[in-house]
């Protein structure tokens, strides 16, 4: 007999926090922000009942390196911030991604630059998300809509990250995380929770860092016997610094690679009525809900209208949208930033088609009706 | 499926209406239907604007926010100017007959009710919430009176039970009486 799942509200950060319980996440470090402090509230509640580790570290970078240094020890592990905390984790999220250490950092989005403001909504950090850190490097960007998806998104970050030792974030509107929605937290089939890849063979064979097919290398979990180490220097196979070019190449390419290896298991979107959509919106998150209500509208007035959203925001899932814009002669990109999704927008349809933005950047959501104007204006 | 159904419940910071709107969504999800429940959310916690909107659906609604109410509920007179583009024709409003000075104008209905001065009549200003709870949900025909008197004490503090259930029938018979 299936366990009654209870039907209840829940607010959007608590549903990020259950859902990285849910996921196996048993390490949480962070250090408390408006709007995601939630999300370390739940955890502290929660952890400590399925045996896991809360920790308040004395700041955003220090909660950044106590993840990192959980994760290599075998656990997996969170934080959640907002804004400038965001920023405060770059340094040791770019370490995260060199070192392969899985590790999922949820960002509930603040109105910004800086400190900006701290309770209402924003959309500013599409481009940070993807670019925050510096060099080349692979990382994950997942953009949930709802407080349902935060949820199962929570999970799903975890599961990449696993599997492919990549840092993940979550992006978060303030909107979606101070939501609550009547949602079941249905319990994933531990079937398909994810475990990481623990390094079998024989001990003396081990390279930390080895260039295998699927481009992931097997960890070395603490206390089986094997030696590795970790650096943020470029390292070759074995884990050590390397001045070698030709090493540097091949493992700087694998690390990049790996994730256009795996774009099938990464990517995800949601197209809806774009086999006909003259009007295309191109959106994330709160302002998503907001164009599906404006496509219904403009349906019902005979507008083809449609709607492309990047459930994977980051690495874009580019041919999917080229495709859900075979029709389109006009893209409208809705953003609570002053224009950042439309770059990317603009890069994938490479001037087949005109692009409008429609920007809200000093703590206001984008409205349905907005996106309705926008559209008609275009059709007119 | 019905159409959505846009409820905002407004006032003062402190009426207690944030915890109003969950107790109503509790109704609605006990139907079935899905809740979205936002709230101003600003630094502020006494005085000042406070409001929780809920947008009720069959099934995960597409925005969640509300935009155009079709039951308002203003406590207070600082909350009268937030909505007052919002409201729809065929709306239902209610307001605090003693708090609300100059309530909004519109083709909508509008009830002013002794909400205030009911819940001082029964020993306690805080119990409004209740009050205007149980009026709205009568007139909007949200619940039965039975089951939704259940889940507000059922949500009730043990020593305020009889209070609330108290200003719940009250509150429930100024709107049938109105």
């Amino acid at each position: 007999m299936l366990a009654k799942v209870e039907r209840k509200n829940i607010q959007g950060n608590e549903a990020c926090a259950l859902g990285a319980i849910a996921a196996g996440c048993r390490f949480f470090a962070g250090y408390p922000i408006t709007p995601s402090s939630e999300i370390a509230h739940t955890m502290s509640r929660e952890l400590p009942g399925v045996g896991g580790t809360f920790i308040q570290m004395e700041d955003e970078i220090a909660s950044m390196g106590a993840v990192i240094g959980a994760s290599l020890g075998g656990v997996k592990a969170m934080t959640a911030t907002s804004g400038p905390g965001f920023s405060l984790k770059q340094e040791n999220l770019g370490y995260a991604a060199m070192v392969e250490a899985p590790c999922v950092i949820a960002n509930v989005m603040r109105g910004g630059p800086s400190t900006g403001m701290p309770t209402r909504p924003g959309q500013g950090d599409i481009m940070q998300s993807r670019w925050g850190t510096h060099g080349d490097h692979p990382i994950i960007v997942l953009a949930p809509e709802s407080v349902g998806e935060v949820y199962s998104e929570t999970i799903r970050a975890f599961n990449l990250s696993e599997a492919l030792r990549v840092p993940v974030v979550v992006l978060i509107d303030e909107t979606i995380g101070h939501l609550l929605e009547t949602v079941d937290l249905t319990p994933p089939d531990p079937a398909s929770i994810i475990e990481r890849k623990w390094a079998t063979c024989d001990p003396k064979d081990y390279k930390p860092y080895e260039i295998t097919k699927d481009r992931v290398p097997a960890m070395a979990r603490p206390g089986d016997g094997y030696r590795a180490h970790t650096t943020g220097l470029t390292h070759d196979e074995t884990g050590f610094p390397t001045q070698d070019t030709e090493k540097g190449k091949n493992a700087i390419g694998r690390l990049l690679d790996k994730l256009e290896y795996h774009k099938g298991k990464i990517e995800s979107y949601e197209a809806i009525d774009c086999d006909d959509a003259e009007t295309l919106i191109v959106t994330i998150g709160i302002s998503a809900r907001a164009a599906k209500r404006a496509i219904k509208s403009l349906r019902a007035d005979g507008i083809k209208a449609g709607l492309f959203r990047p459930r994977t925001l980051w690495p874009f899932p580019e041919e999917a949208m080229r495709k859900a814009a075979g029709k389109a002669k006009t893209i409208i990109v809705p953003e609570m930033n002053a224009g950042q999704l439309i770059f990317e927008v603009e890069r994938v349809i490479a001037g087949k088609c005109k692009t409008v933005g429609v920007n809200r950047y000093a703590g206001d959501i984008i409205t349905p009706s907005e996106i309705e104007a926008a559209a008609r204006k275009v059709t007119s | 499926m019905g159409k959505n159904i846009e409820i905002r419940l407004s006032g003062s910071g402190g009426q207690g209406l944030i915890l109003a709107a969950g107790i109503l969504s509790n109704a609605f999800i006990a139907q079935g239907r899905n809740v979205a429940q936002s709230q101003a959310y600003e630094p502020t916690s006494r005085g000042g604007l406070s409001r929780s909107d809920l947008v009720v659906s069959d099934g995960e609604a597409d925005y969640p926010l509300a935009h155009e109410l079709d039951y308002l509920v203003i406590l207070h007179q600082v909350a009268v100017t937030a909505s007052e583009n919002m409201i729809r024709d065929d709306a239902i409003v209610l307001t605090d007959s003693k708090l609300v000075t100059e309530p909004p104008k519109g083709k909508f209905r509008l009830l002013q009710l002794p909400i205030t001065e009911t819940a001082i009549k029964l020993g306690n200003r805080r119990i409004a919430n209740t009050i205007a709870l149980a009026a709205l949900s009568a007139i909007g025909e949200f619940a039965g009176r039975e089951e939704l008197e259940k889940i507000v004490t059922r949500r009730s503090p043990k020593p305020y039970i009889d209070l609330n259930r108290d200003a719940f029938n009250k509150g429930w018979e100024m709107v049938i009486q109105a």
